[in-house]
């Protein structure tokens, strides 16, 4: 598959403080790569590096299997920590600047302004927004001109739940697409929902990397009470809602497949007709799942 | 380049703190210069009237109009600093302009203003000088007329070291009182630790210098002594206090040599940096 961002042995420092120590990385095209990890372990550093803010202190990283310089970035749309722009502009005349660097037409930016619900305010100066306005002002200006890899730096940030709904679903309608994500964030739960596959950073080491459902999913197993167990398992066999199926003393023992969940099944049995006289999920818990990672 | 242009262009003219200033230094400028012009002075082989009379004109006005370098400085750093207290700088390399190309804009910027003012200077005396000057011949008109460039190469230049050290401080209080610093306390007495012949080739000094009190005053006034363009002996450096003058064509090459000077040392500060 086509390489999109290799990452080898990246070093960075502030001064005595190792943001990011000896990283490796390799993202391929129509990935959704999660990074995770609690502040401060280094994801914004990394991701400000291969962006092209941070000299790298040592390591190295490339784009697109060799290009260099700063042509590279039009190709990628990005939002690292805040979204920056002049406040003394509207968001039209903001992203103007954005179409022109990337030499995109300017038609695009209505389309973008749409997607993210920021057309009203288009002649607005941005200082006159809110904060999840700005917000998604940064996502705007990401998705202007189309680019084939996505770079966003906790783009959930200030968002209220409508506006977190929507972020996922613009990551996800472009994963769909094709694009190349490449998504920081700290919070398991987005990362769980939305990736192909994870990088798990502590204090600026990669301590796990991989698909999502194998460091993540973990396994969730259920046990499960039912009239007509073996219809019920026949469903769920068709519905490929499991990976794995066993009848132990007259009680269904089911591995599900992520990202289904027990209240899934559950849903899933009583559409079918199933009443469940018992649903005992005996998994970990996401977060001492992750927690266990990090330590 | 275009592009870089208009990019600029969008940045800079929607700032309204600079127009404002654009129009404050335009004010100023001719304030100051129809205010002189009421002044009569006459004395027995000389009168101002002939400070604004072709081809004194262009020296004179031109000295006018380096009094308000520093507001064109200011502005500069104004602009350039904004960029760093707005995190736009940041956000432009993100979207793929390199860091060349964002010195390139400031430079862009740069010459603009400085075409701006010598527009202003070359206008103002164009209808002064009809004005004022009797027996007018064209020959008359253009004669000194390098000046403009002369005044050009200033404005440019301080324009570029305020770009310096706008990119180096990256504050803009701080930034404004570093340049002023620099040029009023810093340079002149870093000179005093040099020998005197070398003092000349400092960059404020040879910069201010290019646009010294028009001859046709320094007879009268006591900076004859210090401005007195080479061909009268009669300068401090005989009497051991100043530094000598240069010739107008070496200090002119000169800060050409230090706005590039000034250009380049800007590219390497804003490369090696984070952002």
């Amino acid at each position: 598959m086509e390489e999109i961002l290799c990452i080898e042995q990246l070093t960075k420092d502030y001064g005595r403080l190792r943001a990011v120590d000896h990283l490796d990385l390799l993202v391929e095209k129509g990935n959704i790569f999660g990074i995770l990890g609690p502040n401060g372990s280094g994801k914004t550093t990394t991701l400000s590096v291969i962006m092209g803010l941070l000299p790298a202190g040592s390591g190295r990283f490339s784009w697109f299997g060799g290009l260099n310089g700063s042509e590279v970035n039009r190709r990628i749309g990005s939002l690292i920590e805040i979204p920056y722009f002049y406040p003394y502009l509207t968001l039209y005349q903001n992203l103007q600047l954005v179409a022109r660097i990337r030499e995109v037409d300017e038609a695009d930016i209505t389309r973008v302004l749409g997607i993210t619900n920021l057309l009203i305010r288009k002649h607005s100066r941005f200082d006159t927004l809110s904060l999840g306005m700005k917000q998604r002002m940064g996502l705007a200006s990401v998705l202007l001109g189309d680019p084939e890899v996505l770079v966003l730096d906790e783009p959930t940030n200030g968002l209220d739940p409508e506006g977190i709904a929507e972020v996922r679903k613009i990551i996800m309608e472009e994963g769909e697409r094709g694009k190349t994500i490449l998504l920081a964030s700290h919070i398991l739960d987005e990362v769980e929902k939305v990736c192909t596959h994870v990088a798990v950073l502590k204090m600026g080491k990669l301590i796990a990397s991989g698909r999502v459902e194998e460091l993540l999913g973990g396994e969730s197993l259920v046990v499960v009470e039912c009239e007509r167990c073996n219809e019920l398992r026949e469903a769920l066999i068709r519905e490929e809602m499991v990976s794995h199926t066993e009848i132990r003393a007259g009680m269904l023992h089911l591995i599900l497949r992520a990202p289904h969940t027990p209240a899934d099944l559950n849903a899933f049995a009583h559409k079918k007709g199933f009443m469940l006289s018992r649903l005992e999920p005996r998994k970990k818990s996401l977060e001492d799942q992750f927690l266990e990672l990090v330590r | 380049m275009k592009k870089l242009c208009s990019i600029e262009w969008i940045k800079t003219w929607n700032y309204v703190p600079f127009r404002v200033i654009i129009l404050l230094h335009f004010v100023l400028f001719f304030l100051v210069v129809l205010l002189l012009s009421r002044v009569q002075i006459s004395i027995p082989g000389f009168s101002t009237r002939s400070l604004f009379s072709f081809p004194h004109i262009w020296e004179t006005f031109s000295w006018i109009a380096s009094w308000f370098n520093l507001l064109l400085a200011i502005l500069m750093i104004v602009l350039a600093g904004n960029e760093f207290s707005y995190g736009t700088y940041r956000q432009q390399v993100m979207n793929g302009l390199s860091r060349m190309e964002l010195l390139q804009g400031k430079a862009r910027v740069i010459l603009w203003i400085a075409l701006y003012a010598v527009g202003l200077v070359l206008i103002s005396s164009l209808i002064f000088g009809l004005i004022y000057t009797r027996d007018l011949t064209f020959g008359l008109m253009i004669e000194n007329m390098q000046r403009l460039l002369v005044y050009f190469v200033q404005t440019t230049a301080y324009m570029a070291l305020a770009l310096l050290i706008t990119l180096i401080i990256r504050n803009n209080a701080v930034s404004i009182l570093g340049f002023i610093f620099y040029f009023a306390l810093i340079e002149p007495v870093l000179r005093r630790f040099f020998p005197r012949e070398a003092r000349s080739y400092f960059p404020v000094r040879v910069i201010s210098h290019l646009t010294p009190v028009p001859r046709v005053l320094s007879i009268t006034a006591d900076e004859s002594l210090m401005n007195n363009a080479g061909d009268n002996q009669m300068d401090l450096t005989v009497i051991g206090i100043g530094s000598p003058e240069l010739p107008q064509w070496l200090s002119l090459s000169l800060a050409v040599v230090y706005i590039v000077l000034f250009i380049v040392c800007s590219g390497l500060v804003l490369n090696k940096r984070n952002l």
